[in-house]
């Protein structure tokens, strides 16, 4: 008994500073091991890590929430987290798997299966850039992403302007600057990404034909700055609308947290192979 | 054309007080910092006394413990990071900084650099280290090392303000920040720099200031008001001190075109080395005598200018009587002689930090014009015969004052400033 009391007041001594339902449901896992104890464990002790105005952002319990992005977490922090993740949950965290979790909802998959015993779930929505040039029917030199992720319904990617670029020697003279049509195109391709990729609802089982996929039309584009040579595009649409054989999508683009463009419509035209031959309208 | 450098900002977070007029007013009065101090009770502990920093509470290993003032506000991610002595270093800067009315911009420039000198955290180090050893390497702090090591000052500085100069660390024990002075007076007179940030640090704690306690050198005393006597007689040791002293220096025509308040001219360093033991200063003084001839005459200025000198003395009976005789070989014992003390009797002896605090006391001395006193000094050692020793402060303004600093490994470091015309 005196030992559990002990192995109580150590949880609650590595835990100070985190919410008090968290320690409460720390306590409770150290006796039950319920694997349904880990969430409000696991957003505690973020909460406990974070700045105090996206603590909030934690306590929506949004799944989609960036852990980086949205939350401030850098590598280091990270790392911080996945010691007390540890320590309270007596798992260890390797570091390959680490690179997986992006989101709150990554987050509590791969806790959620670990304290099972289970193996963490496969990322196969994480891209990276072999993957994707393995997926997409356009290869570079016309490949204008690096790294993608699908996640519900929506895609994230990012390129990153080299300034080795052959087109950037005449777009413009002396003064390069990446093309404005380009960031259309480079939006397009994860449109086309997210129609190859995606999992889940939308364009499920069929599989789409990647040579059926075109442009039909955008709407609504505007840039707001222009992007040189060393800066990262961060890219992302979200389905909007899809009935074979058209998808639409919004999409926009940052660069280094400002926004740069935006489309409020990039319509593509897709087939799957089920329904044979591409059915492609407009621009090819 | 050589290229001036004066010192435009100073940053104080030191047992005298927290910022230039606290210092100010205790270095005329001779008030000084020393405590009773609670951590030094137990009976092992041969030590009483120590100068904390008031507004600091800093001996937890736990960051996220520590109280400081207000004024001071960190991210989470930059606290964890902290050690003890770049959280004072932190706070002295910023005020340098402000004090100096440079803006983030130029604080932030290619011709900016930082210079420090810290000794890292040995309680920090320890506590690290212990934790590793017991839960193993995955389970500690990344930060560790960032907070730990002699380097903590420039990791954790370096981003907080955005250098993009020069930026480098010290390490000669008490005179580390000597040589950040002195190198950072060469980065600017040599045209390498515009502006150069220097700042020592030191932290209060036990694990810092006890192991003087294994070589004998801090004094037994349990009377905070006569325990740090630098020359006198029945001087037996001294006292701990730990904070942050941080100073602005810019290239003086800069200086004087964006209108800086000027604070004094920065007139040159010399530095010498003993040779002689890991420890003990030479006995006869002469690595210091040599520091003070080549700075003086670095300097260029005429010896019988110099008005006071703050004596690097900690109040221990070895090192004190080793600069009497080395202030008597470079300043002689008759005639017109500087007034010399150690400002240590008010402070105790801050280690790394300790040329830095002294060098910008004297910056104090020149831009109000008098000349801190011997505190604490009744009996004189006899090796101080023929030196100049006001027991109280003097309302005399000091064209130019000599700051002293020696270190373990016998490593001497002299300043030499002087009034701005």
């Amino acid at each position: 008994m005196s030992n559990t009391v002990v192995k109580h007041s150590e949880l609650r001594e590595s835990l100070k500073r985190c919410p008090e339902s968290a320690i409460e449901a720390a306590v409770a896992f150290q006796e039950t091991k319920d694997p349904a104890l880990v969430p409000p464990i696991v957003l505690g002790i973020l909460e406990r890590f974070v700045e105090p105005d996206v603590r909030p952002v934690i306590r929506e319990g949004n799944d989609a929430t960036r852990l980086m992005d949205d939350l401030g977490i850098d590598s280091l922090l990270m790392v911080e987290i996945v010691i007390l993740v540890e320590e309270t949950l007596h798992i260890s965290i390797e570091n390959e798997e680490l690179r997986n979790i992006r989101t709150l909802g990554d987050l509590k998959l791969y806790l959620d299966a670990k304290t099972r015993g289970l193996p963490p779930p496969a990322s196969k929505n994480v891209l990276n850039f072999e993957q994707i040039a393995a997926t997409l029917p356009q290869q570079p030199p016309f490949l204008f992403l690096q790294e993608a992720r699908i996640n519900g319904e929506y895609a994230e990617g990012s390129y990153h302007i080299s300034g080795d670029e052959a087109f950037l020697e005449g777009h413009f003279k002396g003064n390069p600057v990446f093309p404005a049509s380009l960031m259309l195109e480079a939006l397009g391709q994860l449109a086309v990404l997210f129609l190859l990729k995606s999992e889940s609802g939308p364009v499920d089982s069929p599989e789409v034909d990647p040579a059926s996929v075109f442009f039909v039309g955008g709407d609504g584009i505007r840039c707001h700055r222009v992007c040189r040579p060393h800066d990262t595009l961060q890219l992302k649409v979200r389905l909007k609308k899809v009935h074979e054989p058209l998808a639409q999508f919004e999409g926009s683009i940052f660069c280094n947290g400002t926004r740069v463009a935006r489309a409020e419509e990039i319509s593509l035209t897709f087939a799957t192979r089920l329904a044979g031959e591409a059915v492609g309208i407009g621009v090819r | 054309m050589s290229r001036s450098v004066v010192v435009t900002g100073l940053g104080f977070a030191t047992c005298l007080g927290l910022d230039a007029g606290a210092v100010l007013g205790a270095l005329r009065s001779l008030r000084h910092g020393i405590v009773r101090y609670e951590p030094f009770d137990d009976a092992s502990v041969p030590v009483k006394l120590a100068a904390p920093v008031p507004g600091f509470r800093t001996d937890s290993a736990d960051a996220e413990d520590w109280t400081f003032p207000d004024n001071l506000s960190f991210r989470l991610d930059q606290l964890r990071a902290l050690s003890p002595n770049a959280l004072y270093a932190t706070y002295a800067l910023r005020q340098a900084i402000d004090a100096s009315g440079l803006g983030e911009d130029a604080v932030a420039h290619p011709r900016t650099g930082l210079f420090t000198a810290s000794a890292g955290s040995a309680m920090l180090t320890h506590h690290h280290i212990d934790r590793m050893k017991r839960v193993g390497p995955s389970r500690c702090s990344p930060l560790g090392i960032v907070a730990s090591t002699a380097g903590t000052l420039n990791f954790n500085l370096v981003p907080a303000l955005g250098i993009q100069g020069a930026s480098a660390g010290f390490i000669s024990a008490c005179a580390s920040s000597g040589h950040a002075l002195g190198y950072a007076f060469d980065e600017i007179a040599l045209g390498r720099q515009d502006r150069m940030l220097v700042v020592g640090a030191e932290d209060f704690t036990p694990e810092t200031i006890l192991p003087f306690a294994s070589m004998r050198v801090l004094t037994p005393s349990r009377d905070p008001d006569t325990a740090s006597r630098p020359f006198d007689r029945g001087r037996d040791g001294f006292v701990g001190t730990g904070g942050s002293v941080a100073m602005v220096l810019e290239e003086g025509s800069a200086a004087r075109a964006r209108g800086a308040e000027i604070y004094a001219e920065f007139k040159g360093w010399g530095q010498s080395t003993d040779g002689t033991h890991m420890a003990i200063a030479h006995p006869e003084g002469a690595g210091l005598a040599r520091a003070m001839e080549a700075a003086i005459a670095a300097a260029g200025v005429a010896r019988e200018n110099v008005d006071y000198v703050n004596a690097h003395a900690t109040s221990t009976p070895m090192g004190d009587a080793s600069e009497c005789r080395a202030l008597r070989r470079v300043f002689g014992t008759g005639g017109k002689r500087p007034a010399v003390s150690s400002t240590k009797a008010l402070t105790g002896h801050a280690l790394s930090l300790s040329s830095i605090m002294e060098a910008a006391f004297s910056v104090l001395a020149l831009h109000h014009g008098f000349i801190p006193g011997a505190a604490h000094l009744v009996d004189p050692d006899p090796e101080a015969a023929g030196l100049f020793l006001p027991r109280e402060s003097l309302d005399e303004a000091p064209r130019v004052v000599v700051s002293n600093s020696s270190g373990f490994g016998g490593a001497n470091v002299v300043t030499v400033f002087a009034r701005h015309e």
